[in-house]
């Protein structure tokens, strides 16, 4: 008989042997295809929204959920890997594969091949099956041809690698449960190092700063943590990376095709590396905790120190003082003695070699402790770092609500990805060559130190050092700076500076002036102007209103105000009034997508509020008594406002009220609005935007001072 | 021929191989006894091929049998606990070993499940402890190979499944190239069976001997001598592994062919002379002796 005869009856005499596999497999993937297949078109076609039926197919079934059946698909992987070598770890069954006269090689290609074929063969069933759902409902379109088969080859390759990380695991055990644990631990160790890198950046460094939207940063950090791990690699490949230009933005729900190589070559590292185990692999390991005890000496501390400080942060967590060290040392000290004995005992299988190795443990202790002072005490200089010049390639800096920015971008007739500015800045702004960014970061980062945090809890407010601590750091602004460097990696930091110290004000007036600042600070400065917007929201002291505008006009309204507001500068924001706001506005159906946010207009950018008068809105518009029907003062202190029906004194009123609805974003920056008093006015007719003012500071008339109810 | 040179194995820290010299010829019988711990099971998982020997070597014809699959093939490996496919019937383990084994024969395994009397079809995990071990015996046989190694598979078998095993290995001996390795703790079990033994005691080899040629070699004779000094000159001019005196009668262990011993103690004119059969166990208490192990306590 030649070899190759042998692989094939071994390969068909694995499947037949293991026939429950596919058939779980195969009910698996019923449930996450063709059902959900039937329930989601079901919810279309009642409606007969066969379009959007056809889309569903094309880019969400065969799409963007591809990441949902992948768990299934990991799920498969799992089955087979375990199910596949585990005869490995039963010395009955290992003397019986390991006397027949087929080579190693041979005997785990044929489980290998097998295996694949296990999965490969019910999923292929099944998304045909759902490809003949979509044909007979006429809505499978050629592009979801294309799009199932790539479908087909991306979870082949995520089975491949999830498959090669457990024969792997498999190879490396000599027991079922530690082969199920070791499966998990090698299918995420990579993210379990990436999440605590975070979780104890965040607790031990005040400058330490990770962004809403980027779970990928969490959960595979490839900048910091090796994304060797297939969870990584699945969380890169499916979540959106943090790049938010509104391009990719876009892309939201679509996974990097480009990336899946990455995942393919991974998953052959991963099979070679399980193939070349097992020839090593001594038979006599079936049983033990693992199957190289040479390995040993390096897993134990992968596995106790890691767990040691993830059990540090949940009792300090779980205690009332979340940021105090007592029950973090508690943990640790404790969790690490716990994990170091059950490693020994899970190696040994054997309660008496709890302390069986004591220079290890010594070993793992010190190394745990080492670390734990690196961290307390900042001996790499996290928070106080700060490039040097010659390392800098380019700096990005986003000042919280400093300038304007919301972007809930409608990525798809079925979501909307909301993009944090400072995220936006970090990925999109690049000031070069500006000295005050640098001075400013370094003076940041140096007085970082005496900013005091808090945690808060029950009757802090009444704490005679948080009072003080509030009252001297009541002008602080949080400031972000991405450090990109010339090496290629970006550092992120957050610190608080102080915005009553003039020097602070005068290198950030300076950073204020710079283009390249307000051009990386919102898309509206920096983006492709062939977006064509379905309206411009125009807002004032009084009134909103929608222009439909034509693409020239838009073109020429955002090159006004661009121009204007370029020449904008930081004392301007800080003390004059804004007239109103500009929002650019994208509609999909009945959704709205704010692309700009609500951009500031001041009385200096004449131009902008000339062509907007032209275009039928007046940011300068002002009321008269005539249009108010009533307005009621009611001091923030009181409960009952004041009535004000008269003339005069409404007309007063409304000279001396700003709408400070639009001018929220950036009120920490300003001081222009009196906030003892709430005023609302109550207009004749109901197109006007808003009823809510404040007093300007300074200019609250007389008879609202000394009305009664006001004293 | 199945030789083995200087053979050690370590499990961990355990020595369970200790520096094993045995040579198997083709065609005999090999029965390899000791007790429990003593190294037979890994002794034969080295040569089947399952473990790979620390040091030394093993060469089936010639050839290194680790991870060698041609070698392989001459081998069937029946451990002392024999795995078999869950679920499966002896037809079901048939086919299985049929696609490793080109020379199965899978008529004879069904005639011979017939005579003894096991189902084809009935789930093996239905069967008794004894049934499966005939099963594997039978396997192993219609492999055809040329080794057989059983591991305490005689254990757990009636004495007529004993005596009928044993007919299939005459058979299989008388017809064809076969050389089977018998492992057991019992000596009993191996002594009407066996060519050629060989004992192994905590990991290494006592003493390897064919059984014919110790039986031939060792004999057991009573006699009483007219006086203390014929006695005495006759032991002296004998190759003595024993004496024992029960009064005037003398029970000698001695080497030699028998006619020479007894043409030496009837020089000396005994009032009674004459030979004892002796067992298997009798000649290797006999030879352990020697050597300085109780083996009663080794193997019985």
């Amino acid at each position: 008989m030649t070899s190759g005869n042998l692989f094939f009856k071994l390969v068909r005499q694995d499947c037949r042997r293991r026939m429950w596999c596919p058939v779980l497999i195969f009910i698996a993937y019923f449930l996450g295809m063709e059902v959900h297949l039937l329930m989601e078109l079901g919810k279309y076609l009642k409606e007969e929204q066969f379009q959007r039926a056809a889309l569903y197919v094309t880019d969400y079934f065969f799409g963007c959920e591809a990441s949902l059946i992948s768990i299934v698909t990991c799920g498969a992987a799992f089955l087979c890997g375990i199910s596949g070598y585990a005869y490995l770890h039963a010395k009955t069954q290992l003397d019986m594969y390991h006397s027949l006269p087929a080579s190693r090689t041979q005997l785990f290609w044929a489980k290998y091949v097998s295996g694949i074929l296990q999965f490969f063969i019910p999923f292929v069933v099944h998304t045909l099956i759902c490809a003949g759902i979509a044909a007979s409902r006429d809505i499978f379109t050629t592009k979801a041809a294309f799009a199932m088969l790539y479908y087909i080859a991306l979870q082949l390759v995520v089975f491949v690698l999830a498959y090669g990380v457990t024969v792997l695991a498999v190879m490396l055990t000599g027991n079922i449960i530690i082969s199920i644990l070791g499966t998990g631990v090698l299918f995420s160790y990579s993210t379990i190092l990436s999440v605590l890198y975070w979780l104890l950046a965040e607790r031990f460094f005040q400058t330490c700063v990770i962004y809403e939207n980027r779970v990928d940063a969490w959960f595979s950090d490839s900048e910091r943590i090796w994304c060797f791990s297939p969870l990584s690699m699945l969380i890169r490949l499916f979540i959106t990376p943090y790049n938010t230009t509104m391009e990719a933005a876009q892309k939201f729900y679509k996974y990097d095709a480009g990336y899946v190589w990455i995942l393919a070559a991974a998953a052959i590292v991963y099979s070679l590396a399980a193939y070349f185990i097992y020839l090593k692999r001594a038979s006599e390991a079936a049983g033990s905790a693992i199957a190289f005890r040479v390995a040993e000496p390096v897993i134990k501390p992968m596995i106790v120190i890691p767990a040691a400080f993830f059990a540090a942060l949940f009792f300090a967590e779980l205690s009332a003082d979340t940021a105090s060290d007592g029950w973090f040392l508690f943990g640790l000290i404790f969790s690490f003695v716990i994990f170091s004995v059950a490693m020994e005992i899970i190696f040994r299988l054997n309660l008496r070699s709890a302390f069986m190795h004591k220079k290890q443990f010594l070993f793992n202790a010190a190394c745990t402790a080492l670390l734990f002072v690196v961290l307390r005490y900042d001996v790499i200089g996290f928070d106080t770092y700060v490039p040097s010049d010659a390392q800098l390639q380019s700096c990005a800096i986003s000042v919280h609500a400093l300038m304007p920015l919301s972007q809930n971008i409608q990525v798809s007739p079925y979501g909307v990805h909301f993009l944090n500015p400072d995220e936006y800045r970090m990925a999109n702004m690049a000031v070069q060559g500006n000295q005050s960014v640098m001075e400013l970061a370094r003076k940041a980062a140096k007085e970082q130190i005496a900013y005091q945090y808090f945690d808060y809890y029950e009757g802090i407010e009444e704490d005679p050092v948080y009072i003080a601590t509030l009252d001297r750091q009541a002008h602080y602004q949080a400031i972000s700076f991405g450090y990109h460097l010339l090496d290629g990696e970006t550092v992120y930091r957050k610190y608080y500076i102080d915005m009553a110290d003039a020097d602070t004000v005068r290198l950030l007036s300076d950073i204020f002036a710079d283009p390249m600042y307000k051009i990386g600070c919102t898309p509206l400065f920096n983006e492709n102007w062939d977006i064509a917007f379905d309206a411009v929201r125009c807002e004032n002291n009084y009134r909103v209103k929608e222009l439909r505008l034509t693409p020239d006009m838009q073109s020429n309204l955002i090159q006004t105000y661009q121009r204007e507001y370029l020449d904008l500068s930081l004392d301007t924001v800080m003390h004059v009034i804004p007239v109103g706001t500009l929002d650019f506005i994208i509609k999909n159906g009945h959704a709205r997508t704010s692309y700009s946010g609500e951009m500031l207009v001041y009385p200096q950018f004449e131009q902008t509020i000339a062509l907007l008068r032209t275009y039928g809105f007046d940011m300068n518009e002002k009321l008269t008594a005539d249009d108010v029907k009533e307005i009621r003062v009611q001091k923030t202190s009181e409960e009952e406002a004041v009535e004000y029906t008269d003339k005069e004194e409404i007309q007063q009123i409304l000279d001396n009220i700003v709408n400070d609805g639009y001018s929220w974003q950036i009120g920490s920056f300003t001081d222009y609005s009196d906030k003892d008093y709430i005023v609302k006015v109550i207009y004749h007719t109901q197109d006007s935007v808003s009823s809510y003012y404040c007093f300007v500071k300074g200019q609250v008339p007389d008879f609202v001072k000394i009305s009664k109810k006001n004293n | 021929m199945i030789k083995a040179a200087n053979v050690k194995k370590f499990f961990g820290e355990i020595m369970a191989v200790n520096d094993v010299t045995v040579t198997i010829n083709n065609g005999e019988v090999f029965g390899l006894i000791g007790t429990n711990g003593a190294g037979k099971s890994t002794f034969l998982r080295m040569v089947s091929g399952v473990l790979k020997p620390d040091s030394g070597t093993i060469l089936v014809d010639d050839r290194p049998v680790y991870e060698n699959p041609t070698v392989k093939a001459d081998i069937f490996y029946i451990s002392d606990d024999q795995y078999f496919l869950s679920n499966a019937t002896p037809m079901d383990m048939a086919d299985f070993y049929q696609d490793y084994y080109t020379s199965f024969d899978k008529v004879r395994f069904g005639e011979l499940l017939g005579v003894f009397q096991l189902k084809p079809d009935r789930r093996i995990h239905t069967f008794s402890k004894g049934m499966k071990k005939q099963l594997s015996v039978l396997l192993g046989i219609c492999a055809n190979t040329k080794y057989l190694l059983c591991d305490e598979t005689f254990d757990g078998l009636d004495p007529v499944m004993r005596q009928a095993v044993k007919s299939v290995f005459a058979g299989e001996l008388a017809g064809r190239d076969f050389t089977p390795v018998i492992a057991s703790h019992n000596l009993r079990e191996l002594e009407d069976i066996c060519d050629c033994v060989g004992i192994l005691h905590q990991g290494g080899v006592l003493m390897q001997k064919d059984i014919e040629e110790m039986k031939l070699s060792i004999h057991n004779i009573q006699c009483v001598f007219q006086n203390a000094q014929d006695e005495q000159a006759a032991l002296a001019r004998l190759e003595l592994v024993r004496v024992e005196r029960r009064g005037t009668l003398n029970i000698i262990t001695a080497r030699g062919q028998a006619q020479e011993i007894m043409r030496t103690i009837h020089s000396f004119s005994p009032i009674f002379a004459e030979i004892l059969p002796l067992t298997l166990e009798e000649i290797f208490i006999s030879e352990t002796e020697v050597v300085g192990y109780d083996i009663r306590k080794l193997i019985f």
